[in-house]
């Protein structure tokens, strides 16, 4: 039966398969690069099933507790509730909190692939590394990581600092992947103990996630002396001895972004004295988390801000002030970085310099593969893949700046490893907008009477006790505090036609879904559009009121058409009798009243 | 005008309302026959054209000034065309008043009905009201369950799926029974009891309640006779006969 649908069925069908808001992603699990399903959990903490809270997040993320605590949060950034009150749901303390609270390993998925008998090499145990070595062990390949420090965890160890992330959470939370079989080669670090070209030989294939290791420091005149260093230099013997060489009494950390800020918070709590923070950009212009400028200030950190540094001056070889100008602006009219510097001079007096002015990912193949701004390789944006076979790039070293995002390439470069190893194509019919980033079209409006209820925050440790260790500032939420926070959700998804339609929850995931796969196919089961009531109950809640009945009519009648001007469901024939006999002299009449 | 499943359902309530509606509208015609709703459901364009065609004819032949249906489908089917004017049994009632021995009949029953609205008419707020004007009048204690009015839900009927998809049907009706509050339910379309007692409540049509015996909470309703074909047909014929009887 070929049907010819009219041109209004095929109308009204495009415009829900257009339209339709039921498979539109929350905003929260759209921004994220891993698609975490923030909504899920959140709504599984605010009642308070918190092992199906963290089962839900485990489901794409190995390291809850860690990202709870450490994550930049992009799905805060477009959480409903920030958009219409600016008061975001603390989507990522709730994570922490699930995880403090019930995460354990049985919770854990531990099943590996059947072995493929393929052996991937990883460099680097960042959270890029890591999270590939996850997904490429889940796939069934043997994973070896080489790390060149003595611990695991990249930035997240030897980066972030202590109070911002202690190491339990990362040692247990890192257990995971010896639990699912990766192997570690630690201490040796690729480009010197071992060549890229010695694990392409004996691998199949390498994903290069060694990050961004490299600090920075610009050119200044006098800073060949003692006393300076860069962040990530600092952060990491920090992390690792618990104590720094070259920090003194009095410092300058130089720059004004989220590393800085973990410089200067250190540094008063490794001894120093007195910290100041110097940066180009005027106060409110400062790139670092609002709420990271505010812990420092509270504990003492002095803000310069809108001074570039010209010069070191050292005494006995050791640096002992700073020559400062103001900063008029930092970024020209193209928003290209172009400090325009002004006459005013000033010199603050310190014995250690910090800089925190970016870092750099470090050629690790002997000049055989490309690299561009920051020295990130040159990779295919897409697959990650390089202009050498079998060599992928992930993380930091790939252009991620944060550490969801680092995960997120890391996941990437798995699934191209993974088809590269089965002898796939690295992209066909690959969906590579869901690898990353992208916008919900979510547009339904606010239910009537929502309310703007204001963002419930965790409890922080004192300024004073703070700066006295390296333990945890953020103590996370209490149990009331989570519920109410967890609850202030919006539930960001139109499923409304699904919860009232038994028939539509027979057929499809929504109406956008099944006439989008009507129009795709040009055809229907008849079964679907005989099966709906034409009760319009869809149609009263759904937020663009599609009339689903009308578009079931409509095929009815094309079906019809198309089959003589019969029904084509077999029951129907029992309805034709029907109608005919309802019809019929025998069992109708019609009498006209008389006075 | 009855429709179709009320005579197939109880030729008593078709006769006692025919004698009600006469004592107040001596001319009255009554025409028993098929609206096409179900062709119309089916899709078949061309039969229905012909099919609603006759029965237009025949209330042009009887000259009717207004329709009165008792059947929400009918209602909407002869509103759509925009021939007759038409309102519902259910909303004449409370303009015309029931029998005076009929109010309060039911004063000292302990029986607590829930009101199934019928979805056709979910914008129909005289008819809701009429429903339970009848009610109050008759003495019954009601209640109303979440989706009611105008967000009332289907009885599963709907839309000729039965035939096509019986099992989706059946839980669709139990799904509606489920809406409700208490066990007895009271519908005013014959098809909406028949689908409540499949869904397995207890459900009696208005009709029954108007000229039925008074129920309590240990009654137990009429048999399902829609869901026996030859039952149904009998009644039809037999509605027929009553009408041909009354009508003179
Ligand atoms: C101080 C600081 C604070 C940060 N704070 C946050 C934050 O709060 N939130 C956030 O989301 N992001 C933050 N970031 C960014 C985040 O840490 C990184 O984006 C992320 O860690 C990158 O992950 P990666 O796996 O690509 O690389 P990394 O985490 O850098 O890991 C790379 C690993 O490779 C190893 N390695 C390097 N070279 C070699 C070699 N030749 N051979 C073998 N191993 C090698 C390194 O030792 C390291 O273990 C911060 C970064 C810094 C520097
Ligand atoms: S309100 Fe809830 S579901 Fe909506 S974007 Fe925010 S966290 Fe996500
Ligand atoms: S009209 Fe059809 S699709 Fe809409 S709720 Fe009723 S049965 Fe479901
Ligand atoms: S109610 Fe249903 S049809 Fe309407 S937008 Fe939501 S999911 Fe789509």
């Amino acid at each position: 039966m070929a049907v010819q649908y009219t041109e209004q069925v095929l109308k009204i069908s495009t415009e829900v398969a257009t339209g339709c808001q039921g498979l539109q992603p929350p905003f929260c699990s759209a921004e994220c690069p891993m698609h975490t399903d923030a909504m899920g959990y959140v709504r599984l903490v605010g009642e308070g099933r918190l092992d199906d809270a963290v089962r839900k997040i485990r489901e794409r993320v190995f390291l809850p507790g860690t990202l709870g605590r450490v994550c930049a949060h992009p799905c805060e950034a477009v959480c409903r509730r920030e958009s219409e009150f600016g008061q975001p749901i603390a989507v990522a303390a709730l994570k922490r909190y699930a995880a403090d609270k019930a995460d354990k390993e049985e919770l854990w998925d531990l099943a590996v692939g059947q072995p493929t008998g393929k052996k991937v090499a990883i460099v680097g145990s960042g959270p890029a590394g890591a999270q590939a070595a996850v997904d490429l062990r889940k796939a069934g390949h043997a994973v070896t990581i080489y790390e060149k420090l003595p611990v695991v965890g990249g930035m997240l160890r030897v980066g972030i600092p202590n109070y911002r992330l202690p190491d339990a959470v990362l040692d247990f939370e890192y257990t995971y992947l010896t639990k699912l079989g990766v192997e570690y080669k630690m201490g040796v670090e690729v480009g010197k103990q071992v060549s890229l070209v010695d694990l392409s030989l004996s691998y199949d294939a390498v994903v290069l996630a060694h990050g961004a290791h490299k600090g920075l420091m610009p050119n200044v005149n006098g800073a060949v002396c003692d006393g300076i260093t860069n962040a990530v230099d600092f952060l990491r013997e920090l992390a690792m001895t618990s104590k720094s060489k070259v920090l003194g009494k009095r410092v300058a950390v130089i720059g004004g972004g989220d590393v800085a800020i973990d410089c200067a918070r250190s540094a008063l709590r490794a001894g120093a004295e007195e910290v100041q923070l110097v940066t180009l950009e005027k106060e409110n212009e400062l790139p670092a988390s609002p709420h990271e400028q505010e812990g420092a200030r509270e504990e003492g950190v002095v803000f310069r801000c809108g001074w570039c540094l010209e010069e070191t001056v050292s005494q006995g070889g050791r640096v002992s002030a700073l020559r400062l100008k103001d900063c008029r602006s930092v970024k020209d009219e193209n928003g290209q970085f172009n400090p325009r510097l002004g006459d005013q001079d000033t010199e603050i007096y310190c014995d250690t310099v910090i800089f925190a002015t970016g870092q750099r990912v470090e050629d690790i193949s002997g000049g055989a593969m490309a690299q561009t701004n920051g020295g990130r390789y040159v990779v295919d944006g897409d697959t990650l893949a390089t202009a050498i076979p079998g060599v992928f790039v992930a993380g930091d070293a790939a252009g991620s700046t944060i550490v969801i995002q680092a995960m997120a390439l890391g996941r990437k470069a798995a699934l191209s490893v993974d088809r590269y190893l089965k002898g796939q194509d690295l992209t066909a019919g690959r969906d590579f907008k869901s690898e990353y980033t992208y916008e919900s079209k979510f547009k339904v409006p606010l239910e009537a009477g929502t309310e703007n209820i204001k963002r419930v925050h965790t409890q922080v440790l004192s300024a004073d006790e703070r700066t006295k260790t390296f333990a945890e500032c953020d103590l996370g939420f209490d149990d009331e505090d989570a519920l109410a926070e967890a609850q202030r959700c919006l539930q960001c998804e139109c499923k409304k036609c699904m919860i009232e339609c038994l028939m539509l929850n027979d057929f499809t995931r929504c109406p956008g879904e099944l006439f989008g796969t009507f129009l795709g196919k040009g055809d229907i089961e008849p079964i679907v559009p005989y099966s709906c009531n034409m009760c319009n109950q869809c149609t009263l809640v759904c937020p663009e009121e599609y009339k689903m009945a009308d578009i079931f009519a409509g095929m009815r009648k094309d079906m019809v058409k198309a089959n003589h001007g019969k029904s084509p469901i077999k029951g129907h024939g029992a309805i034709d009798i029907h109608q005919k006999l309802s019809f019929s002299k025998m069992f109708t009449i019609k009498r006209k009243g008389r006075k | 005008m009855p429709g179709c499943s009320l005579p197939s359902y109880s030729p008593e309530n078709i006769s006692k309302t025919v004698q009600y509606l006469k004592n107040t509208y001596p001319e009255l015609s009554v025409i028993q026959k098929c609206c096409g709703k179900p062709t119309k459901a089916l899709g078949q364009v061309d039969l229905l054209k012909q099919r609603f065609g006759s029965l237009v004819q025949d209330i042009k032949d009887c000259e009717i000034d207004e329709m009165i249906v008792a059947c929400q489908n009918c209602l909407n089917m002869l509103r759509e065309s925009k021939e007759f004017k038409t309102v519902s049994l259910w909303e004449i009632m409370p303009k015309i008043g029931l029998p005076k021995e009929l109010r309060g009949k039911a004063a000292g029953s302990d029986a607590v009905i829930s009101i199934h609205d019928s979805c056709p008419v979910r914008q129909e707020t005289a008819i809701h009201d009429g429903v339970r004007w009848v009610m109050q009048e008759l003495g019954y204690k009601t209640v109303e369950p979440d989706c009611t009015r105008e967000r009332t839900r289907c009885c599963g009927f709907g839309g000729m799926i039965v035939p096509a998809n019986p099992d989706l049907a059946k839980r669709v009706m139990e799904r509606r029974i489920k809406d409700m509050p208490t066990e007895q339910i009271v519908v005013y379309c014959a098809a909406c009891r028949s689908s409540m007692l499949m869904g397995g409540g207890k459900a009696w049509h208005l009709l029954d309640l108007l000229w039925g015996p008074v129920v309590t909470k240990a009654s137990q309703p009429p048999e399902n006779v829609l869901a026996s074909p030859v039952k149904a047909w009998i009644n039809r014929y037999k509605s027929k006969v009553v009408i041909k009887r009354q009508i003179t």
